[in-house]
């Protein structure tokens, strides 16, 4: 699929491991564009690069070969404290098993990304209490994250990932520590949240149930990426 | 802020290691406390006296037991225009005890006064009873004399010297410290004469050394004196230095052991909290914010440390003052700020392996980490 004017565009994108004498391809080749407002998901089996792809796109690896332009500004050979800012100002993350800080309430896991962020703190604190009016955790804001269930801990680490008004959210496998009902709950909302802000969310997932709510589903095979679906909904 | 809130609600996990480097700040203050009490027990009257220099003879090589100065040394040393002041003083380790059957003899640092010198540089000050009388067989006792040896002003004693004994009066109390690890006594400088050198003829030496009160003493030369600061003449006491670099290699060893334990303790802690670690650099944090928290931490853990361990060390102290044998501890204000400081540092040195650590966490393991 070809979009015009893509906020994302990766070409002929490729990570190489070595493991001992040997390599590995993780990801061979891939290129796809991708638009704001779009929610993608990948799948794929175990070991077929799909978290691999997930960051070299937030800038958590950085590729052996092949280019990422987000916003038209190159990604892929960036220092590491651009990279760094990079991930601090354009991406929103969304961990498997949320991954929040276990000694701060869920106010504060929010607010703790905008502290990153150097955000002034009355904008940080309206945010937040936004945020956490519009994730249905406006009463929950003063447990402990250690407190909170798991769809909540979940829902706290979207909000936390949208805090700072990223272009891109990166969700890796955000249900595997859930029940399907609460699995389904976090996909609608993340779903709802890159509509509504009209930002670029691309989620690695295993569950095929899950990807399917995607606007597009991408498939990882050995390191190769083939569009599955388009416009599932 | 990360790190205070994560004190806070950490506090068991951070007491604990507060517990520990307070234990280790006891362990240094007391060891600098002892250093400073060796040093008093050493030589406080000699500190106590007035002066900046003092003259040896100088074949005695600054050694006190072995100087001894003639009238002629002592009036060379008034005719230089750089000396303002001169006080002679002698000295001499005696055994005394009281008249009554039965008392245990002391030992003491028997210190002569020359009491027709007209001198400004400061005597012991007098906080009980009255002077000496010239040439009458009478002595000033220390504080510290009269606490170890129960006896007060009025009281007889017996000093043991040349295998006689000399009767004396305890005639009153000066504040003066302590010399050659024995509480000191002072007696008139004629009697001194006679205790040490059984006759006083011309020849007779009329101290052991010379107070001086002068400007640019260094570059005095006078034939046959040596004469150095009073900082010199004390590391220059016999056992001075050997108990200083002592208490100072303990001193050093305490302040590594700190850092390594302060440092062992959070490199730990970083390592326990790698995965979070990964997730904050993810999400933004640089490697200066997350070593600035631990940063904040190690400060904040110090410095709880040091405020309970600076009233803990005191109270030992001024506990065991109390006790009848004599245990040298004392802290000067300079002792605890220079601790404290150094505490603080070190902690600081030691959280840099810390830093090392989290500079090196990939943030790439957020997305394999369960939690």
């Amino acid at each position: 699929m070809t979009v015009v004017n893509p906020m994302l565009e990766v070409t002929a994108l490729g990570k190489t491991y070595s493991s001992g004498s040997e390599k590995v391809h993780a990801v061979k080749e891939v290129s796809f564009t991708a638009s704001s407002g779009e929610f993608i998901a990948i799948v794929g089996p175990s070991g077929s690069g799909k978290t691999t792809l997930l960051a070299m796109l937030g800038a958590l690896l950085t590729p052996s070969q092949g280019e990422i332009q987000v916003n038209n500004q190159q990604i892929e050979r960036l220092s590491a404290k651009k990279r760094t800012n990079y991930r601090k100002k354009n991406v929103g993350y969304v961990f498997q098993s949320n991954n929040l800080v276990p000694f701060l309430t869920a106010k504060e896991n929010l607010l703790l990304i905008s502290t990153i962020g150097g955000v002034k703190k009355n904008i940080a604190q309206n945010r937040a209490t936004q945020l956490l009016e519009e994730l249905g955790l406006s009463e929950r804001a003063n447990a402990l994250a250690t407190e909170l269930s798991g769809g909540e801990r979940q829902r706290i680490a979207i909000g936390r990932a949208l805090m700072n008004r990223p272009d891109l959210i990166l969700v890796d496998e955000p249900t595997a520590a859930l029940d399907s009902e609460r699995g389904e709950r976090v996909v609608r909302s993340l779903i709802k949240e890159v509509k509504q802000r009209n930002v670029l969310g691309i989620m690695v997932t295993h569950d095929l149930a899950m990807a399917n709510k995607a606007d597009r589903v991408l498939e990882m095979k050995d390191g190769f990426l083939n569009e599955l679906q388009e416009s599932n909904n | 802020m990360l790190a205070l809130k994560e004190l806070i609600r950490r506090r068991l996990q951070f007491s604990l290691i507060a517990l520990v480097i307070t234990l280790i700040a006891y362990l240094i203050l007391m060891i600098n406390g002892l250093g400073v009490g060796l040093n008093q027990l050493a030589g406080s009257a000699l500190w106590k006296l007035g002066g900046n220099a003092i003259a040896y003879a100088e074949e005695a090589e600054i050694s006190i037991i072995r100087s001894e100065l003639g009238i002629e040394a002592l009036n060379a040393l008034k005719n230089q225009p750089e000396i303002d002041h001169v006080a002679a003083l002698g000295y001499l380790a005696v055994n005394i005890g009281g008249e009554a059957e039965g008392t245990n003899l002391r030992s003491a640092a028997l210190l002569s006064l020359n009491l027709d010198e007209q001198t400004t540089i400061e005597m012991p000050k007098i906080i009980a009873g009255r002077t000496l009388q010239s040439d009458n067989p009478e002595i000033l006792a220390s504080t510290e004399f009269l606490k170890d040896s129960g006896l007060s002003i009025g009281d007889e004693v017996l000093i043991q010297i040349r295998l006689g004994e000399w009767p004396f009066t305890i005639v009153g109390e000066v504040e003066a410290g302590m010399f050659f690890f024995q509480p000191t006594i002072f007696v008139d400088q004629l009697i001194w004469q006679d205790l040490k050198y059984g006759e006083r003829v011309a020849t007779t030496p009329i101290a052991s050394v010379v107070l001086l009160s002068a400007d640019n003493f260094e570059k005095l030369e006078i034939e046959g004196i040596d004469i150095v600061s009073k900082k010199e003449a004390f590391a220059n006491i016999e056992g001075v230095a050997g108990q200083q670099s002592t208490v100072a290699a303990l001193r050093v060893f305490g302040y590594l052991i700190g850092a390594l334990v302060v440092g062992a303790f959070f490199y730990v802690l970083t390592l326990q909290k790698e995965a979070q670690l990964g997730v904050l650099k993810a999400i933004g944090a640089s490697s200066t914010y997350l070593f600035f928290q631990v940063m904040t931490q190690t400060i904040l853990i110090s410095l709880i440390g040091i405020a309970v361990s600076v009233p803990l060390a005191w109270g030992t102290a001024e506990g065991l003052s109390k006790l009848p044998t004599r245990v040298p501890v004392a802290f000067e204000v300079e002792t605890f700020v220079t601790t404290s400081i150094i505490l603080v540092v070190m902690g600081i040195i030691g959280s840099l392996l810390s830093g090392s650590r989290i500079a090196r966490v990939d943030p790439i393991i957020a997305l394999g980490q369960q939690q």
